[in-house]
C-alpha cells in the first residue's frame, strides 16, 4: 500500500478526513494514511512545502494565496476536492450583543450598520477600535468578515482592528475584553458560547447559504508521481461524505469528531455545531464537495477587493491550476454521483433548490444565496 | 542580536535556549524564552531572529506579522535559499520554525536553525529514553513481587523462582515481565477466593 501523510486541524469540517480513518476507507482505495493532527496553518503551509506531508485539509483560500504569489511559495499544490460547505460562526461579545438587541438589529445587515453606530461612537468618546479575531490573515473568516463589514459602510482597513488568534484562544481573549468579537469554525464558537464567554451572532448560511471553506489540499509533486493515487484518496473522503450525509450517522458523527485524536473538544460543543441552527456545515458529497471554478474565482475576487494582490494574474489560469473538477469526477464516478457538465457556476442569487447541469441526471443544489442578494456571475463566452 | 524562543513546552525551550548559548556565533546575544506568543510584549523585545515550537497554536499569529508591519520577523521558510531547504525541513520535521528579520545573515540563521533542531530531537531522545527507564523500573518491581509469591507458594529460593518465570516467557514466547504480570494477577485471585470463604 502506498504510504500518505495527511495533515488537519482540529475543526468539526475536518470530518471528511477524519471519518474516511475511522471507517477504514483510505485502506479499502489502497492507501496507507497516517493522519498528523496540526495546531496552526502555517505548519500545515511549510510541511506541505517540504515534502513533509503529501496532502491536507485547508482553508480554501491557503493554495489560492500561493498561487498568487502570497506568502512562502516552494511547490505547487493542487485541489481536486472541496471538504464541504460552511461550518464557521461568529461571535461577539455579550455586552456588543447587548447593544445591537438594543438598536433592534436582527439581519446581517442590521447587524453591521449597529456594529458602524458603535464604532462611531467609540471614535467619539476615544475609546479603542473595534478588535476582530480571525484565525489566519488569508482565510475565507477574513473575507466573511470583511464583506459583511463593508455591507454596513465600514471600511474594514481604517476602521477595525484585525488580529490572527489561534481558535483555541480566541474565546478568552473575548472574556477579557481583548478582542470585541472573532471568526472560528466550529465547534469552537459553539464552545465560546455554552461557557458563557461570548455570543454567536451569526453562521456562515445566514451569509452563504452554501459557501465554500476548506479544501483537500495535495502536494503537487506527489501528485504528478502518483496520479491514481490522488483520485484514490479523493474517492476514500467521497465514501466518507456518503457515510456522514446519513440521519443514522449524526451521534456517531460527533462522538468521533469530538475524540481525543481528532477536536479533542467537549462532545456537547461539537453536537451544537452539528445540529440544525448550528454551524451549518454540509458534508453531502453531491453537493458540497465538488471543486468549482467559481469558487477559486470568488476567492481570488476577494483578495483583489481588499488590496492583498494585484490585478495583474490570470485568474482563470490561477484557479484552474489549483482548483481540479477533472479529478473529481475521475473519483466520483464509480461511486453513483452525478458529474456537473460545467466547471463553473453562478454563486449566488438561488433563494431556493435549483438545478446544476450533470450527467447522467442533473443535481439538485440547496439554495445558494448571499446575504446581501449578491450574485458572482460566470462569464459565458 | 536578540533571539526569542517561543515553546510551551518549558524543559525544552530551556534545552534550546542553552544550546544557542553555546553556540560560537551568538557569543553575547540575548535570549528570550516565552511560553506563548504575545504581540504587545514584542516591541520591547525586538527580536532579530524566532525560533517557534511547531506544536504552538501562536504560530498564525507570529505569521501574520509580516504582511501588516514590513520590519516584522519573515518565515525563514519563506526565502530559504535551495541550500538552505534541507535545514528548513530538518526544522520542521523536528518540530521547529524560525522567523527572521529582513537582512540577517543566511548562514547564520541555518546555523541556529540546525542548533535549535537539533535540540529538539534531543528532548525527544531524552523524554523517550526517560518514559522507557519508567517502564523498566515498574517491570522490574513487578517481577520481584512475582518472583516473592513464587518463593512462598513453592517453597523454593530466589534464584530458582526467577528461573522457573524465565523458563515459562521463554516457552510462552512472551516477556518476563508480562509473566510476573500473571502470577500476580492470579495470586490476588487466589488470595480472594481464600477471603470469600
Amino acid at each position: 500500500m502506498l504510504s500518505v501523510r495527511i495533515g488537519f486541524s482540529p475543526l468539526n469540517d475536518a470530518a471528511l478526513v477524519v471519518l474516511a480513518e475511522a471507517l477504514g476507507f483510505y485502506s479499502a482505495e489502497g492507501l496507507d494514511v497516517s493522519l498528523s493532527r496540526e495546531a496552526n496553518w502555517s505548519n500545515i503551509r511549510d510541511k506541505l512545502s517540504y515534502g513533509l506531508l503529501d496532502a491536507a485539509h485547508v482553508l480554501a483560500t491557503l493554495p489560492l494565496a500561493r498561487g498568487l504569489g502570497l506568502g512562502p511559495a516552494i511547490g505547487h499544490i493542487i485541489a481536486p476536492m472541496a471538504l464541504g460547505a460552511n461550518g464557521n460562526s461568529v461571535v461577539i461579545s455579550s455586552k456588543l450583543k447587548e447593544v445591537f438587541e438594543g438598536l433592534g438589529a436582527s439581519t446581517l445587515l442590521e447587524s453591521a450598520r449597529a456594529l458602524r453606530m458603535v464604532i462611531q461612537h467609540r471614535r467619539a468618546v476615544s475609546e479603542g477600535k473595534v478588535t476582530l479575531a480571525i484565525p489566519f490573515n488569508y482565510s475565507p473568516h477574513h473575507f466573511v468578515l470583511r464583506h459583511w463589514l463593508a455591507a454596513g459602510g465600514i471600511d474594514p482597513d481604517r476602521q477595525v482592528q484585525w488580529v490572527v488568534l489561534p481558535p483555541s484562544r480566541m474565546a478568552d481573549h473575548l472574556r477579557d475584553g481583548v478582542i470585541d468579537g472573532f471568526c472560528s469554525g466550529s465547534p469552537w464558537p459553539q464552545m465560546a458560547e455554552l461557557n458563557g464567554d461570548g455570543v454567536v451572532l451569526f453562521s456562515d448560511p445566514a451569509f452563504w447559504t452554501l459557501k465554500p471553506e476548506k479544501v483537500l489540499a495535495v502536494r503537487g509533486t506527489w501528485g504528478e508521481d502518483n496520479p491514481q493515487a490522488v483520485v484514490a484518496l479523493t474517492r476514500a473522503l467521497l465514501r466518507a461524505g456518503q457515510w456522514a450525509v446519513k440521519a443514522e450517522n449524526a451521534d456517531d458523527l460527533a462522538r468521533l469528531l469530538s475524540a481525543d485524536l481528532y477536536v479533542r473538544a467537549p462532545l456537547e460543543a461539537v453536537q451544537a455545531a452539528l445540529a440544525t441552527g448550528g454551524a451549518g456545515l454540509i458534508l453531502d458529497p453531491q453537493t458540497a464537495t465538488f471543486p468549482w471554478i467559481s469558487h477559486a474565482k470568488w476567492f481570488i475576487g476577494q483578495f483583489v477587493r481588499w488590496g492583498l494582490t494585484e490585478d495583474n494574474h490570470d485568474f482563470d489560469a490561477v484557479a484552474r491550476r489549483i482548483y481540479r473538477p477533472d479529478l473529481w469526477r475521475q473519483a466520483a464516478e464509480p461511486l453513483g454521483l452525478a458529474l456537473p457538465i460545467d466547471d463553473e457556476k453562478d454563486e449566488g442569487g438561488a433563494d431556493v433548490n435549483w438545478k446544476v447541469r450533470a450527467r447522467p441526471h442533473d443535481i439538485v443544489m440547496p439554495p445558494n444565496a448571499l446575504f446581501d442578494g449578491g450574485v458572482f456571475r460566470v462569464h459565458r463566452g | 542580536m536578540n533571539v526569542l524562543i517561543i515553546d510551551p513546552d518549558d524543559a525544552r525551550a530551556a534545552l534550546v535556549a542553552e544550546g544557542l548559548r553555546l553556540d560560537d556565533g551568538l557569543q553575547g546575544a540575548t535570549i528570550h524564552v516565552w511560553p506563548r506568543f504575545e504581540l504587545a510584549r514584542l516591541s520591547a523585545i525586538n527580536p532579530d531572529m524566532v525560533i517557534i515550537a511547531c506544536e504552538s497554536p501562536d504560530r498564525d499569529t507570529l505569521d501574520a506579522l509580516q504582511i501588516a508591519h514590513e520590519h516584522a520577523p519573515r518565515p525563514v521558510a519563506m526565502f530559504v535559499d535551495r541550500s538552505d531547504a534541507n535545514t528548513t525541513a530538518q526544522a520542521l520535521e523536528a518540530g521547529v520554525a524560525a522567523y527572521v528579520v529582513d537582512g540577517y545573515s543566511p548562514n547564520r540563521v541555518a546555523s541556529i536553525l540546525s542548533v535549535a533542531a537539533h535540540r529538539f530531537n534531543l528532548m525527544q531522545t531524552l523524554r523517550h529514553d526517560l518514559s522507557k527507564a519508567r517502564a523498566d523500573l515498574a517491570a522490574r518491581k513487578t517481577i520481584d513481587r512475582a518472583k516473592g509469591v513464587l518463593m512462598t507458594s513453592r517453597g523454593i529460593g530466589e534464584e530458582e523462582a526467577y528461573r522457573l518465570m524465565r523458563k515459562h516467557a521463554m516457552d510462552s514466547g512472551r516477556p518476563i515481565a508480562a509473566i510476573a504480570e500473571d502470577i500476580l494477577a492470579i495470586s490476588d485471585l487466589l488470595k480472594k477466593r481464600d477471603d470469600g470463604c
